[in-house]
């Protein structure tokens, strides 16, 4: 795993160590810009798997996973580890990340094979390792390099979602809440 | 601090929070439900937990919410847990 203790947020660092669950379940390729305190610019661009038997259209639910995926579980194992002094990997010993709740959604376009989105998620309540996220899904301008678009981004684009007219607006999100429950607490009887 | 002002306190804290239905705050008592009795949506009872926190002065481990009963005796008893431990 990379040095997880010495980074100061998530830019550059593989999603696959943060997101613990299996390949095929994961809907996020990037991080481009993560402030811990404030929010997240993640990308994700779906393969055929992801269409498949679906009129080649990724579907709303994949999209609000993927959304929850980027910001209320990156964001919080990135917080809750950086708490416990502790890898993603130490977390997946102690906690389960569960899906709590989605406030509303509402779906503007439709993403087909091969075409990148972003979510774009600002944290709005952080408490007892439970997040609240609001947020977007652009799609993003074919062969625009995320990398280098977002490394001058910041808090004041976020609040505005000020993004270049060339990104379409995909859908709208909020109230995105999960939480990382006690292992334990799934294996009871409760 | 005496039970009936903690309970005292979590009703001015339900009165500010929309998602609770504000009808049912008659006659609230230790055995009130807040989901069952009050209908408040079960995301809910970690902000009247951070609201509790504020109101009443105190620090509850993330742990404390993990074991948080619905009822509003199990608050009472979590505000008062937590000020023991403040005391220490």
């Amino acid at each position: 795993m990379e040095d997880y203790f010495n980074i100061d947020n998530l830019v550059g660092f593989r999603p696959e160590h943060m997101l613990l669950h299996g390949p095929t379940k994961r809907l996020l390729d990037d991080f481009h810009w993560h402030d811990p305190q404030v929010g997240i610019v993640a990308s994700y661009t779906p393969k055929a798997s992801d269409v498949h038997d679906h009129f080649g259209v990724f579907r709303g639910v994949d999209q609000i996973e993927a959304f929850a995926q980027a910001t209320i579980v990156s964001l919080g194992t990135f917080l809750e580890c950086k708490k416990l002094n502790c890898t993603p990997l130490d977390m997946k010993d102690r906690f389960i990340p569960a899906f709590i709740s989605v406030g509303g959604v509402s779906f503007h376009n439709y993403l087909l094979e091969g075409e990148t989105f972003i979510s774009i998620g600002k944290i709005t309540f952080y408490k007892f390792r439970q997040m609240v996220c609001d947020g977007r899904i652009y799609k993003v301008p074919r062969d625009l390099d995320l990398k280098k678009y977002f490394s001058d981004f910041n808090k004041s684009r976020l609040d505005k979602y000020e993004l270049s007219a060339d990104f379409k607006l995909v859908a709208d999100l909020s109230n995105i809440t999960g939480r990382a429950i006690k292992r334990e607490m799934f294996t009871t009887d409760n | 601090m005496e039970r009936q002002e903690i309970i005292d306190g979590l009703i001015e804290i339900l009165r500010t929070i929309r998602t609770v239905d504000q009808t049912k705050l008659v006659n609230v008592t230790e055995e009130t439900d807040f989901l069952t009795d009050l209908t408040t949506p079960s995301t809910e009872l970690i902000n009247i937990a951070a609201k509790a926190e504020q109101k009443f002065g105190v620090e509850f481990e993330d742990d404390d919410i993990d074991e948080l009963g619905s009822k509003v005796k199990d608050v009472v008893d979590l505000v008062l847990r937590a000020k023991e431990r403040g005391k220490v």
